[in-house]
């Protein structure tokens, strides 16, 4: 009964600590709860049902108490007095009435959740306060907010730097949980010390942080490398914030900047929803993405999977007709496949070693097509043989694919990065303009995405600063006042295509016209068809803005955009309506390592062209050319004058065909200037791998570089830029 | 309340010390020390005669929990007013502190008024 005994003890201290109990002495409160959790650790087997409920419940309602959702003290100590019955009746044996305690208990469980629902209401309230507050546009700073929010700037700057130093941390050791609470701690400190400065977006994304990492944190949510970039991205957003306090500190205010954070919470948002369903996307979301179901429908169908009828959610919209079978069974699919996506593993190498493995793939290639074309292999009668030849094309081809799309990466992270800029750009134009993508997941080559940044940035600044129009004038010519600058990415015939393209006000040609003429970039009488005005805008020194703006107008750009764009041997066109908008196309290789070329005979040489600069190639008629002094020598195609270039002259190499009629002439074009090559033989179209020359040879002008062909000998890929120099054929 | 009471905050946090210094020297304390975690709180405590702690719960090294623990498990400290500062959604830790005997806790974000409340709700 020593039991019984210490029990007693217990109810009668708790008894005590309620008589003198108020709603703020959280020490009394706290002796309670220990009181009472050990009256549930030390209550004997056979004591009754009621007992152990009562000290349950009157727990649950100290622990409300103590945590201010609810203040009422009163019935405490009723249901204090309530457990010393029961407890008498215990000691006695008795077991009478117990029914009578039923009241207490549930008045003690009820009671508390109708009071909380109050104070939820009352907190609701309290946050509406906070935004009003927040809304207040600028605050008066005294000395001493300076002071702290500039601490607050150095503090949470190092806090950030320290998060980026420990993801990578995490990056190799996903399991440390001191790195996840270190992390942890940062966002959470930037959380609590904003909450306190009314910081409230710097706020909000710190707590969505947090709580991302509360969840690494208990083990529900692995840290892959999706996490990891999203952290990232919300470390750039708050540094961005914290920075434009730094700012607005300086002019005696305080200004988060007006960076949406929506867009990446609702990101941090998915990353939880979608590991809560073991790693699928929830079923109505992939229905609304394929735009198969309304928002609307799968909301009711919800609703209704809510209210206890116990049905999948894709039978529910089915039998409503809101959606096909078909539908269901396509968008089952996708769910299966978003599933799987997230366990695909991820190993990082280093750029180098995937370069070498390109390289000798290439090589292996080569090897392979020498093989096959083997005199003893080709005599050879043996069928076995042809079949294991075939089977090692077939692998080494596959072998080749796989090994370039190492090296590919998604175009999207260079697109995102023009959101920020269209934002701006539009900003400081006083413009409303939308940028819309797709496409981001078209894969390019990891070299040919750093180089393509630059050229893009200068189109998307063209498209907003001088497409787009201003609000009203797109009102004025019956257009939304919100302009619209599509950015799309798409593979086509072994190109990967980028356009830019806006609704904006188009290209006014005759200004160009006027312009280029004014300029003296073209003669005043000339004719040009609408693309080769538009081309004009791509020469250097041309620009049509009539106000220079701080980003773009300066008359230097397109060129510039030209001039890279071909370095990545692509090229860029333009289409304009005008009124309608603009749009730049640009095509790029898939790849840097592989050239689609024209491989010609010069003698005994063996050149490669690039298919790129290629207009046609032609047997030119007598009456075609004209020499001029019996020294320039030009070739009409398509009544064009285009001079010719003779390999003897720039490289030495004689032509077996000494006249033009008697050969080949290849029209190329390189930077808007059009020659003919002078050719004995064109041999074929070849992809080939492009090796470099070395260093050794860093000084032979006229070569991009060369290329092992498949009966094992070498040929140079000729560069047309420096042979267009070289033969002073650019002087015309 | 007595304002030559030497109070210690902590937190591994810079800023909010400041800001919790800013805020109890607004109300008129004079001796404020301080300690970034629970470790140096509980060495800095036995050097100085320190009328009350307020401590953040999630520091490095020591948690608040575990300095508020040593801090009551020592004869001497007994009735040491203790202030914890937890965050929102932390209810398990709040009662967690509350049966460890923390005097009081406060829940951040919180407001200078909500500071004052709770100092005169721990002198009263």
């Amino acid at each position: 009964m020593e039991q019984m005994e210490q029990i007693g003890k217990h109810i009668e201290s708790l008894a005590l600590e309620v008589v003198d109990l108020t709603p703020e002495n959280i020490q009394a409160m706290g002796k309670m709860l220990n009181i009472l959790s050990s009256i549930e650790n030390e209550c004997p087997e056979n004591a009754s049902v009621e007992f152990k409920e009562l000290a349950i419940a009157i727990r649950g309602y100290v622990e409300q108490l103590t945590l201010g959702e609810i203040k009422d003290i009163g019935i405490l100590s009723q249901a204090v007095k309530s457990l010393q019955d029961i407890f008498r009746y215990m000691e006695r044996g008795e077991n009478a009435g117990y029914d009578q305690f039923r009241e207490i208990i549930e008045r003690l469980k009820k009671g508390s959740s109708a009071e909380s629902e109050e104070a939820k209401e009352e907190s609701k309230n309290k946050d509406s306060c906070l935004i009003e507050k927040a809304s207040e546009p600028e605050r008066s700073l005294s000395p001493e907010d300076i002071d702290l929010l500039q601490d607050f700037v150095s503090e949470s700057l190092e806090a950030l730097s320290t998060v980026e130093v420990n993801l990578v941390g995490l990056e190799q050791n996903p399991n440390d949980t001191e790195i996840i609470n270190s992390i942890f701690r940062s966002f959470h400190t930037i959380k609590g010390v904003s909450g306190f400065l009314n910081l409230n977006k710097i706020n909000k994304l710190a707590h969505h942080c947090e709580n991302l990492l509360d969840r690494a944190r208990s083990g529900e949510l692995v840290i892959d490398e999706n996490v990891t970039d999203f952290i990232l991205d919300a470390v750039d957003v708050l540094e961005k914030m914290i920075e434009s306090i730094q700012e607005g500190v300086k002019a005696g205010r305080v200004s988060e900047g007006d960076i949406n954070v929506k867009p990446i919470i609702g990101r941090i948002e998915s990353i939880t929803q979608v590991t809560e369903q073991t790693g699928q996307k929830p079923l109505g979301e992939i229905l609304v993405q394929e735009g198969v179901a309304d928002q609307v429908d799968v909301d009711h169908a919800l609703d209704e999977q809510e209210k206890g009828e116990n049905k999948k959610l894709g039978r529910i919209l089915v039998e409503k007709g809101a959606i096909s079978a078909k539908n269901l069974a396509d968008a089952l699919h996708k769910q299966r496949k978003s599933g799987g996506k997230n366990i695909d593993l991820q190993v990082k190498v280093d750029t180098k070693k995937l370069d070498t493995l390109v390289d000798m793939i290439g090589e292996l290639v080569i090897t392979q097509s020498m093989l096959r074309q083997n005199k003893t292999i080709v005599s050879s009668a043996d069928q076995k043989l042809f079949q294991t030849m075939s089977q090692l094309n077939q692998i080494t081809s596959t072998l080749q694919k796989t090994a370039m799309s190492m090296r590919m990466v998604p175009i999207r992270a260079t697109f995102q990065k023009m959101v920020r800029l269209v934002r701006d750009l539009a900003k400081n134009s006083g413009k409303r303009v939308r940028l819309e993508m797709s496409g981001g997941d078209t894969e390019i080559d990891r070299n040919v995405v750093d180089e393509l940044y630059d050229p893009m940035v200068h189109m998307v600044r063209n498209s907003v600063d001088h497409g787009i129009e201003s609000p009203e004038a797109r009102q004025a010519a019956g257009k939304d006042p919100e302009g619209v600058v599509w950015l799309r990415a798409y593979h086509r015939s072994g190109n990967i295509v980028i356009e830019i393209e806006d609704d904006g006000r188009g290209l006014d040609s005759d200004r160009i016209l006027e312009k280029a003429k004014e300029k003296g970039l073209i003669d005043q009488d000339t004719e040009l068809s609408d693309s080769d005005i538009y081309n004009l805008i791509f020469q250097p020194g041309f620009s049509t803005a009539r106000e220079v703006t701080d980003i773009s107008g300066r008359g230097v750009g397109m060129d510039v955009v030209k001039k890279s764009i071909e370095k990545l041997r692509g090229r860029v066109d333009i289409e304009s309506v005008a009124g309608k908008g603009t749009k730049f196309i640009i095509r790029l290789p898939l790849t840097l390592a592989i050239i689609d070329g024209m491989l010609v005979r010069v003698g005994k040489e063996r050149y490669i062209i690039p298919t790129l600069s290629i207009l046609e190639s032609l047997r030119p008629d007598r009456t075609k050319y004209t020499s001029v002094h019996g020294r320039m020598e030009v070739i009409r195609v398509r009544d064009k004058l285009m001079p010719l270039v003779r390999f003897e002259e720039i490289f030495h190499v004689s032509c077996d065909s000494k006249d033009p009629w008697d050969g080949l002439v290849v029209a190329v074009e390189q930077d808007g200037r059009q020659f003919c090559l002078l050719v004995d033989e064109v041999l074929g179209k070849e992809e080939v791998v492009i090796k470099s020359l070395g260093s050794s040879l860093m000084d032979a002008k006229g070569f991009a570089g060369g290329a092992i062909l498949g009966d094992g000998r070498v040929a140079l890929i000729l560069d047309m830029a420096e042979l267009c120099q070289l033969s002073g054929a650019g002087l015309v | 309340m007595n304002l030559s009471i030497t109070i210690l905050v902590v937190d591994d946090f810079a800023t909010m010390r400041r800001i919790v210094k800013g805020v109890l020297k607004k109300l008129g304390f004079r001796n404020i020390i301080e300690a970034e975690n629970g470790k140096t709180a509980l060495s800095k405590l036995k050097k100085e005669d320190v009328g009350l702690v307020i401590s953040d719960w999630n520091m490095p090294e020591m948690t608040g929990l575990e300095l508020l623990k040593a801090v009551k498990a020592e004869e001497k400290f007994k009735d040491l007013p203790f202030i914890m500062l937890t965050a929102e959604g932390q209810k398990d830790c709040v009662i967690e502190a509350v049966k460890a005997g923390v005097t009081n806790f406060i829940v951040k974000p919180f407001t200078p008024d909500t500071l004052k409340e709770k100092l005169n709700a721990v002198f009263s």
